[in-house]
């Protein structure tokens, strides 16, 4: 669906965006995901044609951006960030221009609307002057916007930025009942909704596209992967010397708590689960165990050590 | 669902799309108080030259009104100030407000745009003179009223006069095209309406000098040049009912020259961004 060929941008000598090659399979949710100025937009804007790249090209639907750019942009819905809308027409008039824009014409105009408006839960706000909408609202007119003409790929660019939680929940649910029929890249910096929607994330730092995986490959490599924390009372010495004496683990912190307990924090190969085994071990002794946990690698994880500066 | 991508009628015709940007442009003069505060500003600017003409006139002359309208310093005055009021919002506050991302990344070329602002703003210029078409109307209404108070038959002032009105909005509408298409020129260079605004009066006023240069500095081997691009010359010629083409040559070829040179701007100004 989208192939990124050494996408390259420079403003002045300032590099935004460095040698960027990704591709993108139709039906995929891919989330963009880095720190601010990490060159999440300026890539977005580069794919959208909006932005002509330095160097290198990508491919949209089989278009090139730079060779046929309306061909291109015909199979594409895209999203800015913070909306830009015309703030003196009413929600369906500006459908209506927007869809004109994109071709649409005849009768199909108002199936369109009809149809975006009410995917996007618009219908109260269909004669409601633009600047007089909420943030939550204007997103959704920006999405009807992109979700015109049906096209193939949706170029979401901080969708769910300054929305509430609920609001954040409702455009979540719309994106992911999209996935069905298109291919989604949205940038975000919210990891948790990543995680929940998307199953392709690219991850970029600095210009440079650090990682492109799924999520669970890019978690279950981690360091973190695999450690497990436990408290009990006992015996610390021989509890870890028998721990550190077990296959995947291979090293035990050990810490008191304040009122006298002690807490493992056991470090093992990632992947593996040694609960099992250590509370087999501490339980022989007839300890008590109170904790056991295995930590669960998140995104997070996975963003802070890709990017981190130290 | 996609059933629905089967049936969706698409037009690629870029005529369709023009009319598309043109009709938004053209709504966004007329629906909304912008345009009509113009268009009122403009008559009442227009009612007090008239006035002053109407003055000139009773030591009459052989011209129509409408000379003494546009041969005029009153006219010159208010003439300049009406392109940046039109122009000045068309690019730079689409740029500001971010919309401009949103037209770039629809199936639209910059031609379209550049073409559909121009011709938007255009039309709209056209219509601030559609007011005194109605002058010689109010007049002989004038002559009625005058007849049946007094009962003396006045001569018509102001007359439907062909060879009158055709000169005076030729001109207007050439000089016109090229004075919104600069207007729209200085709109892209810029984000910012005021900035625009200012521009696009100094290129006027500047372009106003030139043609009266030859007043200043006499005949100069280079005088023609400025004889031939004068505007305040061409106003003259063409309202007393001397239609050159010349300057229609020149209006047009520089209307398409602008407008090649905003496009350009336009397209230029992505990379900055």
């Amino acid at each position: 669906m989208v192939t990124a060929e050494h996408l390259h941008k420079t403003f002045g000598r300032f590099t935004a965006v460095k040698d960027a090659s990704f591709s993108i399979e139709k039906g995929e949710i891919v989330g963009f995901l880095g720190p601010n100025g990490a060159g999440k937009t300026t890539t977005m804007k580069m794919l959208t044609g909006y932005l002509p790249p330095t160097a290198g090209t990508a491919r949209i639907a089989g278009f090139d951006i730079i060779d046929s750019p309306l061909e291109a942009r015909r199979h594409m819905g895209y999203m800015p960030e913070n909306v830009p809308l015309y703030d003196d027409l009413r929600v369906y008039e500006y459908l209506d221009y927007r869809a004109r824009l994109k071709g649409i014409c005849g009768k199909s105009v108002r199936n369109q609307i009809g149809e975006v408006i009410e995917k996007c839960g618009l219908e109260p706000k269909r004669k409601t002057l633009i600047n007089t909408l909420s943030k939550g609202y204007r997103q959704r007119v920006g999405l009807a916007d992109a979700l015109l003409g049906n096209p193939d790929l949706l170029i979401l660019d901080e969708p769910t930025n300054g929305l509430d939680p609920n609001q954040i929940r409702q455009i979540r649910e719309l994106i992911r009942a999209l996935s069905e029929n298109h291919t989604v890249i949205l940038s975000t910096h919210i990891l948790h909704e990543v995680e929940m929607i998307c199953n392709k994330v690219i991850i970029i730092d600095q210009g440079e596209i650090k990682a492109a995986d799924t999520p669970e490959n890019l978690t279950a490599n981690l360091r973190a992967a695999g450690r497990v924390s436990i408290e009990y009372k006992g015996d610390l010495d021989s509890i870890v010397q028998e721990l550190e004496a077990f296959e995947p683990i291979k090293k035990v912190f050990t810490e008191e708590t304040e009122d006298g307990w002690h807490r493992l924090l056991v470090r093992a190969e990632p992947g593996t689960d040694s609960r099992e085994k250590a509370a087999a071990i501490i339980a022989s002794h007839g300890y008590p165990i109170r904790h056991i946990y295995r930590h669960i690698p998140s995104l997070e994880d996975v963003f802070v050590e890709m990017t981190r500066r130290d | 669902m996609s059933s629905s991508q089967n049936i969706i009628k698409r037009t690629t015709s870029s005529f369709a799309t023009l009319r598309t940007i043109y009709a938004k442009e053209l709504r966004g003069y007329l629906a909304v108080p912008f345009g009509w505060v113009i268009l009122g500003c403009t008559m009442a600017l227009q009612g007090f030259i008239l006035q002053a003409v109407l003055q000139v006139m009773t030591h009459a002359t052989g011209n129509g009104v409408m000379y003494h309208m546009l041969d005029n310093l009153n006219f010159w005055f208010c003439f300049i100030f009406i392109f940046p009021l039109i122009t000045m919002r068309c690019m730079a506050e689409e740029e500001r407000q971010g919309t401009l991302e949103g037209l770039l990344t629809a199936p639209v070329t910059t031609t379209q745009i550049v073409l559909g602002k121009y011709f938007a703003a255009y039309t709209f210029y056209l219509l601030l003179w559609l007011p005194m078409l109605l002058y010689p109307l109010a007049s002989e209404i004038g002559n009625v009223y005058t007849e049946m108070r007094y009962g003396i038959q006045p001569e018509g002032v102001i007359t439907y006069m062909l060879a009158d009105w055709v000169g005076p909005y030729l001109i207007l509408a050439l000089s016109g095209a090229f004075f919104v298409a600069l207007g729209i020129m200085c709109s892209a260079l810029t984000r910012s309406q005021i900035i625009a605004a200012i521009l696009c009066t100094c290129l006027m006023i500047m372009y106003y000098f030139m043609g009266r240069a030859t007043e200043l500095w006499g005949e100069f081997p280079a005088a023609p040049v400025f004889h031939y691009m004068s505007c305040t010359e061409h106003v003259r010629s063409f309202s007393s009912g001397v239609i050159d083409t010349r300057p229609v040559v020149l209006y047009l070829s520089l209307t398409v020259f602008t407008l090649a040179l905003t496009k350009r701007i336009v397209d230029y100004r992505r990379w900055t961004r």
